[in-house]
């Protein structure tokens, strides 16, 4: 039998379809690489910022290390008909021994003819397909200009009888509160009721009392009757103490429920307020007023503050550890990308440098700015990320300082002498063009810092050449339009100042401008009785309503502390005469002396 | 005619070409193409191996084909791997800290949970699969093969002259 014949372990002949495969692999690659990058960053964009990321042209030059994007369109992802900015060229110089790492470098980028808030022909804004951190963002920043704090009433001058009919007493916070506090008082009652029957005073002041009546008849030498009598003693104090202790119970007890009955007030305004609002009171005062006119103006400018702010905050995070991202879309499950950050190491991303040339204003002047240090891992890079673009009218600065675990963001910028985009009153179908640049534009100056979650914001803008325009999309046309126009349009002075303070969660914003009290008067001198008037029947509908449940909760609370301190104090007066006649008669016997 | 090809290959395969140890290493390889994500860097250094190394092509080729939808349905396991190994282990994050910041590496896509998952996964089922096709090799021989041979679809599949372009890659 012959042995097996011995296999060879290469086989050779196959290298050179192997070294096809490969330059296969180049040519494929040569070919489609811009087409492959384009798409890639379409799609990065666009899930990035949840609107439509365009571009015309994609080229890789490899050998020159540089990457060329030609007509770049970044959609608005707020204003579906407006783009956040356009690029008529990015050159980008691209480190290469990074790639290798799966690291973009970039050492300097020349954007060329930005333009912001283009208008567009059809919606840029991309709709979430399930969970991401982009959507997420947007419903946070959403949810955070709903909050009650930020809502805006509504500027309606309701015509005719204002009513109320619509107020069911069952929404009235103070009923409710009320009758919570009724029922806390009568559990009350009951467990106070209970603990002093626990005491049995009453049992052992008579008992104490009967044996002070037995020692009448006791001579000194009966001991055993004398220690018998000091026990009695020492139960009457002991009862005593626990009756003290009830007695500091129910003192807190009927305090908290007096505070109660204070809040009970509290609650009644609240429900003026909710009643105010069932009937729509237009708000009479000027410092209401600044708020109606440019709340939701300055609301929304805060609002994409946040939004762009919390973008780069998920973008560019702070710290050292393993970020965990979902891994873009492919045929088979996505899973995630995890990144592990190191030390002295590259970032992921990082534009080193870039300079920006872009045009502003209805007749476009070019204006330069410079961007630095933008980048994924912010601690590896060491540096905060910064902008800055100054020139003749303008002056702007950002710095996003994500290097320490408490980020740091702030913007701010001041526009003078531009022509502005349009200020819009949606809810009184009111524009106003805050001055073109021919006649001497306006002043505009935003600034926006979030530091952890403390919020702070300015937004004013001034002008002297302030055109309103009525908005001819037919918007609201009620007596409430019709007067704010009447006052405004024959004022060209403007100063608005929106202020915002507080935290993300408990945001405040002050906003008032030079307009407030002179609509306040003419709204006042319009409906201003009427409002009184109507207000005044809100208040009475309001404490007809819960006056009833209220006048109960008070006199219960009322009766109760009374009814509990003076039964309180009676057995007190039982005990306290119970040991005096048993101190009384063991005097006598001892004579003072004190036995063992 | 490229499923003739593929069919012919995949017949050859079985029934003659190459031993069944052949035949398991290259259906263990394939099976690699197939539990894993495909456009992967390491994917293509197990190409290379399938075609440098002595194993049988049309093998790799049936494992890849019997992997693929197997890949498919364990992926939440990779990922569940692939996410204890990354996230939940810190023993290992220094060790995955050095490979994403070593060049080349990184374009494994190591650091992606379903990726590393699977790789784990078939580079610890890699001699299980080996002897099992091994052992399925063998049976297929002795008990299938020659019934299947004698049957029509069998002798008008390999007749094609298509089946020639395929025998530059059998096991030699």
């Amino acid at each position: 039998m012959s042995p097996p014949a011995r296999i060879a372990l290469f086989r050779w002949k196959a290298v050179i379809p192997l070294g096809l495969f490969l330059i296969l692999i180049v040519a494929l690659w040569l070919l489609f690489a811009d087409r492959l990058g384009r798409m890639a960053l379409e799609k990065g964009g666009t899930a990035a910022l949840g609107a439509k990321v365009q571009v015309d042209r994609f080229h890789i030059a490899l050998t020159q290390g540089q990457v060329i994007i030609g007509g770049m369109t970044v959609a608005s992802p707020f204003d579906s008909l407006k783009n956040l900015f356009q690029a008529d060229e990015l050159v980008a110089d691209i480190a290469i021994l990074p790639l290798l790492e799966r690291k973009v470098v970039i050492d300097q980028l020349k954007a060329s003819g930005l333009r912001f808030s283009t208008a567009r022909t059809s919606s840029g804004i991309v709709p979430s397909k399930g969970p991401s951190a982009t959507s997420q963002i947007m419903a946070n920043t959403r949810s955070w200009a709903a909050q009650p704090a930020l809502q805006v009433p509504v500027l309606q001058l309701a015509a005719g009888k204002l009513s109320i009919d619509s107020l069911d007493p069952r929404n009235l916070r103070t009923v409710h509160d009320a009758q919570a506090l009724v029922t806390r008082a009568d559990s009350s009652r009951q467990a106070w009721v209970a603990a002093e029957q626990g005491l049995d005073v009453k049992g052992t002041a008579d008992s104490a009392r009967a044996f002070a009546a037995r020692l009448q008849k006791a001579s000194a030498t009966d001991f055993a009757l004398i220690n018998d009598a000091r026990r009695t003693l020492d139960q009457v104090k002991q009862t005593r103490d626990r009756l003290t202790a009830l007695q500091r119970n129910v003192t807190q007890g009927t305090k908290a429920l007096q505070q109660d009955v204070a809040g009970l007030e509290d609650a009644r305004q609240r429900d003026y307020a909710f009643a105010r609002s069932l009937v729509k009171l237009p708000p009479i005062d000027a410092t209401s007023l600044g708020w109606v006119l440019f709340g939701p103006a300055a609301v929304e400018k805060f609002q994409r503050a946040i939004h762009y702010t919390q973008l780069a905050r998920h973008y560019m995070p702070a710290g050292m550890l393993p970020h965990e991202d979902p891994a873009p879309k492919r045929v088979r499950m996505a899973g995630t990308n995890v990144r592990f950050p190191q030390e002295h190491a590259l970032p992921r991303f990082l534009l080193r440098e870039a300079q920006l040339s872009f045009f502003l204003g209805a007749q476009p002047q070019a204006y330069a700015g410079t961007l630095r240090g933008l980048t994924s891992d912010p601690a590896l890079y060491g540096r905060p990320t910064t902008l800055d673009a100054t020139a003749t009218g303008i002056q702007a600065g950002a710095l996003f300082d994500h290097v320490h675990p408490l980020s740091r963001d702030t913007a701010g910028g001041v526009v003078q002498h531009v022509a502005l985009p349009d200020l819009r009153l949606p809810s009184l179908g009111i524009r106003l063009s805050p001055g073109s640049g021919q006649t001497g534009g306006g002043t505009v100056a935003f600034g926006f810092s979030l530091v952890g979650d403390s919020l702070r914001g300015r937004w004013s803008v001034s002008t002297a050449q302030a055109e309103w325009v009525r908005d001819s999309g037919g918007g609201p046309s009620g007596q409430a339009a019709s007067l704010v126009w009447q006052v405004v349009s024959g004022i060209h002075q403007l100063d608005l100042t929106a202020e915002l303070s507080g935290t993300l969660t408990a945001p405040r914003l002050n906003v008032h401008s030079n307009l407030d009290r002179a609509v306040a008067e003419r709204v006042q001198a319009l409906v201003g009785d009427q409002v009184k008037a109507a207000d005044a029947r809100v208040r009475a509908q309001v404490d007809a309503a819960v006056n009833e449940q209220v006048a109960k909760a008070k006199s219960q609370v009322a009766g109760l502390a009374a009814d509990a301190a003076s039964r309180l104090g009676a057995q007190q007066g039982q005990l306290d005469q119970a040991q005096k006649a048993i101190e009384d008669q063991l005097a006598r016997l001892t004579h003072g002396i004190r036995l063992p | 005619m490229i499923l003739l090809k593929l069919l012919q290959s995949l017949f050859n395969t079985l029934h003659s070409e190459g031993t069944p140890g052949q035949v398991a290493a290259g259906m263990a390889l394939g099976a690699f193409l197939g539990l894993t994500p495909l456009p992967n860097l390491h994917n293509l250094v197990v190409f290379a191996l399938i075609l440098l190394l002595n194993v049988s092509f049309g093998g790799a080729m049936l494992g890849w084909a019997l992997a693929t939808p197997l890949g498919f349905l364990l992926d939440p396991v990779f990922h569940r791997i692939g996410r204890v190994l990354l996230l939940e282990t810190p023993a290992l994050t220094p060790l995955w800290t050095r490979l994403y910041n070593t060049p080349v590496i990184p374009l494994t896509n190591f650091n992606n949970t379903v990726v590393l998952g699977s790789v784990v996964f078939t580079c610890a089922a890699f001699v299980p699969l080996y002897l099992l096709a091994r052992v399925g090799v063998d049976r297929y021989r002795v008990h299938v093969a020659p019934k299947v041979m004698q049957s029509g679809v069998y002798r008008a599949i390999t007749a094609s002259k298509l089946y020639n372009l395929y025998r530059l890659f059998k096991p030699q």
